[in-house]
């Protein structure tokens, strides 16, 4: 009966995301890698069935659809000690099993040709549960699969299940390192719109940051993709970890992002955790365990080093956070948070939107007494903040750099939706701008004038606009 | 001692060596025992005779009681009882004796010397302890003889009146007794009188004349006040009738010396105190004390009136043996013996010294028992404790006596109720009540009470409510909980309780009393603890409570409300409970309730309120717990507490989920289907989208405050007094404050308007709802009409006509006008909508930063974290307290920061 979750995993990036995911909830719940209920799980404190469902033989199976169109990631993961855990079913791999050639209209198109074998595993997972709440989509922006394929579920989800909430773990490409795949501004783009007018919510995981923070906080040279993996695992268990451990509130979905999430555009989430440590097995080097009360760790998640998006200087200091929410686990006393919030506001340690009231909102959660943990106080930040845009900027800059020069394109006109012409980048680009520009207009006192405007405006006004912007703000 | 002391000053006067004679004979008198028994020679009756007539002289009435046999006699039965005891062959010890004692007797002429000296023979042979008796009764009847015989002699010989004393008259009493009364003017050598011992008087007819007269008027003088003693009245004192004092009769008053009236006036005062002691002993009179610890205390009195009446019956006999003796004396006309027994009359003097103490007692009897009078139970002891811990220690030891015996029946009863639970209490004075009128099922909180005017000041109320909660506990068990199992060491503790009496009004109470009574109560309650925790779940119950029905379990309200949602919005009179506790079932089932125990769940139960017109599912549908048997007693009166508080928790959870799945769901999804007409309805969306974020973050950051701050702190609290809970009471006590301290926070009954501002608050959210349904049905409506327009532009295109008629063109454009309207219609509503709802937050604002309590005010900044509202309103930014002043200070010194920025940067 319980607001169930279906776990969409596309492409490689987002199978190998998936698989640490499900790892990472079996060590929580107590469920073998053969989803078998360990003897000592059996305390009934959690809430497994938002994410499983019970076979007949009373083994856990996870709610998750896994998808791609090569076969190298899942067939890994189907040799693997987890290969029983998942339903044989759910395990989709195109016939050809060329992949998609991190060609986003690729994987586009290969999503419609299959949608109805995809939509028969979709649907039939979703008429098991009880009171289905939605689904959580885990792909990269960048590639082929995850991203055109991912795109194209993602508008047929909203179409179908308009009721649904879709939430997405977006998985955004390292700057930092030049890419092998050259089109990546392209699929970057293409995917941001869809992200941007399908998906309700999205948690951004932005490489370049996990990277950094693989680096400077961990102490990991290079790190590995297993490693930045667990990273993401460990965010992506804790962002649900209300919904698994109930407590009073925040305890589905909805109640998690509605506040998060004040208008439909903006719903781009940061997430920040902290105390980084060794312990989730990422290294082997000693990181000295620290001293965790509330206040520190609601201070550190407010520390922009913990942010796993890397949004660049602020040179002007105008983003501002639109909410925050942060899932606090651990040993809690309870008064501790109302001192955290009130020294936070008094220090001033958070600039807030000036146009609406907003505040940190804290859950306190239980944790799995199953993994064992380090540290008294661990504490996640989902975080709506102005900055993100900064993002969605920068892959602007890079798709115009290509677009100028027409780069790169030929692979994409094979494809249908391209073949006529290349208008889909070029509106895609124009819905990314637009959410920059409100990002932006979001930090200022008149965001409900600025919104109300903008549709209206031509190309060339949101230009001009663009234009203003930039000039008030540097 | 005391009667020796007295017996030798007394007789210092008369003769000095009176004393050692006294103890010669005493001496003597084992060696005439042995000489009786024969083993001894007889050689000491000569010095026992010689000693014994010395005696004789010198206490002529030693035997005025008993002299009626003569000499013969004596010795016939001497002998008699000699040769019975007697056990040898040997010459017979009577006929010894007989010789012996004619021997020694030769030089007694005086008969009367000779009776009395064969008298006391014969008792030291008959029993000794007679003659001990003889001898002491004889000490204790000197003085009085001794002084009578005094103030005889000086009002005898004190014949120029003045008062002067003889110089060697016998104390200081007699001297200011002494009188004129008789008014004889004989001059007479004092020593004679004194120095009385051996030496012959002039024979005084003139004297004997007076003394006759003096008999007469000292007796009955004397005998009066002895009368008055025990409230008699006599010749002179007679009883006020008003004030029951007694005065001086006026007939007879003037026979009386200004002193002698005085002195009369002063005895007399014992009693009248012992006729207001008589008057509290006694039940008819309507003065006395009340209950059987009153009657206690009543019965304590007579017995001191008893001892007293003793006393002064003592004192009417010495009188009396006076009289007696003075007649007989005069009969026998022995003058010489006549002498030495008038040296002690009483006189009002004497009984002036004797008073003093029963005076004192009766005064203090007197204090005691007016202060008691028409009181009873505890009160009673309160009183008379308080007279307890005097410096002196006669009425030290009066009051404890007093006290102890009153709180017998206390006692008796606390051990009854602490041990057996049971109250026996007739006259209303125990301080424990049962109200007969409150049924079994109110046991626990009701049915006993501390009757407060009845606890005793020397019980602290801890220990009453200690007690009151042991038994309370008893009858508890017994008759909610079947259990009939008696405490621990029932026997010991109840010996102990009863029979330490004294030990109740011990100062310090650490008694052994106490520790029995503490042991009591620690045993008891543990039991009962024991016992509702144990095998009656309590703390399970309670926690059930707090997960159902304060909606601590989340995701069951969740899913409960999911399920019920049809239900929720259908018309009150159109909800049949049965169906709901199906859909019940299935969330219990379907949450992570199903894990709890089964017991706990078939408490709960689903509701339905008989609706009042226009109520829909939310406002008459509720949860409840039912509590049964012993918890039923035990949470029975906290049961409304919850009803209510379930309420506002209740709304909360509705407006959660209206706000999340019917607006903000509504909106995200919308939005997408909408984004065709985003040119026309985009300000209004946006508008929407902003003030449901407004409304979300208020109703969330309420719903935290409730759930987090004021739920989850108070019952970590109310946990860690459970875990140290030594008796039943101290749960429930943290149990009613939990409550207590929720209805606060959940704003119950406030006294300020935060609730009808929260009230407002939620209007708005409801017609908000269908202000948006009616926006989006309009939208839809014009998205699909346009839709259809395109279609049939794109078949008329297709067919090959042109476009389409001009008709078909107007109707569209009024259409989208007609559309457009509405758009600004909703824009106005929901701004209409948006000023209310913001006035409403304001004054909750302000209501929670003007409130004292710190925790409100922290909630109120919490609801401002950013300072949104603060900017818009200026009366939230007043200074209204310290705090507010503080955090207005950090306010306005952002503030310029933040204009700051501003201003920067354009210049960068």
């Amino acid at each position: 009966m319980p607001s169930e979750i279906i776990t969409l995993q596309l492409g490689q990036c987002g199978n190998q995301i998936g698989f640490e995911f499900w790892k990472r909830l079996c060590l929580e719940h107590g469920i073998s890698p053969s989803g078998v209920l360990e003897d000592f799980a059996t305390d009934g404190l959690d809430r497994k069935d938002v994410f499983f469902y019970q076979a007949d033989d009373d083994h856990y199976i996870p709610r998750a659809v896994l998808l791609d169109l090569e076969p190298r990631v899942i067939n890994t993961i189907m040799t693997s000690a987890y290969s029983k855990l998942y339903n044989p079913e759910n395990v989709y791999l195109s016939k050809h099993g060329g992949g998609a050639g991190n060609n986003w209209a690729s994987g586009y198109s290969q999503g419609d040709k299959l949608q109805e074998e995809i939509f028969d595993i979709i649907d039939r997972e979703a008429d098991g549960s009880d009171s289905l709440e939605g689904f959580v989509l885990c792909h990269s922006i960048a590639g082929g699969t995850g991203s055109g394929m991912g795109s194209f579920l993602m508008e047929r989800l909203a179409d179908r299940y308009p009721k649904k909430l879709i939430q997405t773990y977006s998985v955004f490409p390292n700057q930092e390192e030049i890419s092998d795949v050259v089109v990546q501004p392209y699929n970057s783009m293409l995917t941001l719109r869809r992200l941007i007018t399908a998906a309700d919510s999205v948690v951004v995981l932005d490489n370049t940051a996990l990277n950094r923070i693989a680096c400077d906080r961990l102490h990991l040279q290079n790190p590995t993709f297993t490693q930045i993996n667990t990273l993401v695992s460990t965010i992506m268990s804790v962002s649900t970890t209300t919904l698994r451990y109930p407590s009073y509130m925040n305890n589905n979905l909805i109640g998690l992002t509605a506040p998060l999430i004040p208008t439909p555009q903006l719903h781009f989430l940061m997430t920040g955790y902290t105390p980084l440590t060794n312990d989730a097995n990422l290294s082997n080097q000693a990181v000295n365990v620290r001293k965790t009360t509330v206040l520190d760790v609601m201070r550190r998640l407010l520390q922009p080093k913990n942010m796993m998006v890397s949004t660049g200087p602020d040179k002007t200091n105008h983003h501002c956070y639109i909410s925050i929410l942060n899932i606090i686990q651990g040993e809690v006393d309870p008064t501790q948070v109302h001192k955290s919030l009130q020294r936070i506001r008094e220090r001033k340690l958070a600039q807030f939107i000036p146009w609406g009231p907003t505040s940190i909102q804290v859950a306190l959660s239980r944790s799995s007494p199953y993994v064992q943990s380090s540290h008294r106080v661990s504490g996640l930040m989902l975080a709506n903040h102005t900055s993100i845009c900064s993002l969605f900027e920068r892959a602007l800059s890079q798709f115009d750099k290509l677009r100028k020069r027409g780069a790169f394109l030929d692979q994409f006109r094979r494809e249908d939706i391209f073949k006529d012409d290349l208008s889909e980048l070029d509106e895609s680009r124009e819905i990314v701008d637009g959410l920059v520009q409100e990002y932006e207009a979001a930090t200022r006192v008149d965001y409900l004038e600025f919104s109300a405007n903008r549709p209206s405006k031509s190309e060339g006004d949101t230009r001009s606009e663009e234009a203003k912007s930039v000039k008030s703000d540097i | 001692m005391s009667q020796h002391s007295k017996f030798t000053s007394c007789s210092s006067s008369s003769s000095n060596n009176n004393h050692s004679k006294h103890k010669d004979i005493k001496s003597l008198l084992p060696n005439f025992n042995e000489f009786i028994d024969g083993k001894d020679s007889l050689d000491n009756l000569d010095a026992f005779v010689s000693n014994a007539v010395q005696f004789i002289a010198m206490c002529p009435n030693a035997f005025n009681k008993q002299l009626p046999k003569s000499e013969n006699e004596c010795l016939q039965k001497i002998m008699q009882a000699m040769n019975a005891r007697s056990t040898g062959g040997q010459q017979q010890p009577g006929q010894i004796f007989y010789e012996q004692y004619n021997d020694a007797t030769e030089s007694i002429n005086e008969q009367r010397v000779r009776d009395m000296l064969a008298n006391l023979l014969l008792c030291s042979v008959q029993d000794d302890s007679q003659l001990q008796l003889l001898l002491g009764d004889g000490s204790l009847l000197l003085p009085p003889h001794s002084s009578k015989s005094s103030l005889q002699s000086s009002s005898q010989h004190n014949g120029n009146g003045n008062g002067l004393r003889n110089g060697n008259s016998n104390g200081n009493s007699s001297g200011t007794s002494n009188s004129n009364s008789s008014g004889n003017t004989i001059s007479y050598d004092p020593t004679q009188a004194s120095v009385a011992l051996g030496q012959q008087p002039i024979p005084n007819y003139m004297l004997e004349l007076a003394k006759q007269q003096n008999i007469d008027v000292g007796d009955d003088i004397v005998q009066n006040a002895i009368y008055s003693f025990i409230g008699v009245q006599g010749k002179y004192l007679k009883k006020d009738v008003v004030t029951g004092r007694f005065k001086l009769d006026a007939a007879h008053a003037k026979q009386l010396s200004s002193g002698q009236s005085s002195l009369l006036l002063r005895l007399a005062e014992l009693g009248y105190y012992h006729d207001q002691v008589k008057k509290y002993s006694n039940s008819s009179t309507g003065y006395n004390a009340m209950g059987s610890m009153g009657y206690a205390f009543m019965s304590r009195l007579k017995e001191e009136l008893n001892d007293y009446h003793g006393q002064v019956a003592q004192l009417l006999d010495v009188v009396k043996r006076h009289r007696l003796g003075q007649l007989t004396d005069y009969a026998n006309s022995d003058l010489d013996w006549l002498q030495q027994r008038q040296q002690a009359p009483l006189t009002l003097m004497k009984l002036i010294t004797w008073y003093m103490r029963p005076l004192q007692r009766m005064q203090w009897l007197t204090k005691i028992s007016n202060a008691c009078q028409l009181r009873k139970g505890g009160e009673l002891a309160s009183v008379v404790y308080g007279f307890l811990n005097n410096g002196n220690p006669m009425l030290d030891k009066l009051a404890n006596d007093l006290l102890s015996v009153c709180c017998v029946p206390l006692v008796h009863m606390i051990s009854k109720w602490m041990l057996e639970g049971g109250i026996e209490d007739n006259h209303g004075e125990f301080f424990v009540e049962s109200l007969a009128e409150v049924g079994a099922d109110r046991l626990w909180h009701d049915k006993f009470r501390l009757r407060l005017s009845m606890i005793p000041s020397f019980i602290s109320h801890e220990l009453a409510d200690k007690i009151l909660k042991t038994g309370k506990c008893i009858n508890f068990l017994r008759e909610i909980c079947k259990i009939e199992e008696a405490v621990k060491g029932r026997k010991e503790l109840k010996h102990i309780i009863d029979n330490q009496v004294s030990h109740i009004f011990a100062f310090v109470p650490d008694t052994t009393w106490h520790a029995a009574i503490e042991t009591c109560y620690a045993q008891t309650s543990k039991h009962v603890l024991d016992i509702m925790v144990g095998p009656h779940k309590l703390l399970v119950h309670l926690q059930g409570m707090r997960r159902y029905l304060l909606l601590g379990q989340g995701d069951f309200a969740t899913i409960f409300i999911e399920n019920i949602k049809d239900e929720l919005v259908k018309l009150g009179s159109d909800i049949y409970s049965h169906d709901l506790s199906a859909m019940l079932d299935a969330a219990l089932r379907g949450t992570n309730a199903q894990y709890d125990d089964p017991e706990i769940l078939n408490h709960l139960d689903v509701v339905v309120k008989t609706p009042y017109p226009g109520d829909c599912g939310w406002d008459v549908i509720s949860l409840q717990y039912t509590v049964r048997g012993p918890l039923a007693t035990m949470l029975e009166p906290a049961m409304p507490t919850y009803k209510t508080l379930f309420k506002p928790l209740w709304r909360m959870k509705h407006m959660e989920f209206v706000l999340s799945t019917n607006i903000w769901k509504e909106q995200m999804g919308n939005a997408k289907a909408l984004r065709a007409l985003n040119n026309e309805i985009g300000k209004a969306t946006y508008r929407l989208n902003l003030f449901t974020a407004e409304i979300m973050h208020f109703v969330h950051q309420m719903q935290y405050y409730v759930h987090f701050e004021v739920i989850e702190c108070n019952w970590v609290e109310l946990q860690k007094r459970m875990q140290e809970a030594t008796a039943l009471d101290d749960i429930l006590d943290a149990h009613s404050k939990f409550l207590q301290a929720i209805s606060i926070g959940c704003f119950v009954k406030d006294s300020t308007n935060k609730e009808s501002h929260l009230g407002v608050v939620y209007d708005t959210i409801i017609s908000l709802v269908n202000i948006q349904a009616q926006f989006y049905d309009d939208c839809f409506t014009e998205l699909n009409a346009r839709k259809e327009m395109a279609k049939i532009i794109a078949e008329s295109e297709q067919s090959g006509r042109f476009g389409l008629t001009t008709v078909q063109k107007m109707e569209r454009d009024q259409e989208r006008k007609i559309f457009e309207q509405k758009v600004m219609t909703f824009c106005h509503t929901l701004e209409d909508t948006s000023s209310i709802y913001g006035k409403a937050v304001g004054g909750f604002l302000l209501a929670l930063n003007s409130s004292t309590d710190p925790n409100l005010q922290l909630f109120g900044t919490r609801l401002d974290f950013n300072e949104y509202y603060k900017k818009r309103d200026t009366n939230l930014s007043k200074p209204l307290t310290f705090e507010h002043m503080r955090m207005s200070n950090v306010n306005g010194h952002t503030k310029s920061h933040s204009t700051g920025r501003y201003s920067m940067a354009p210049q960068l």
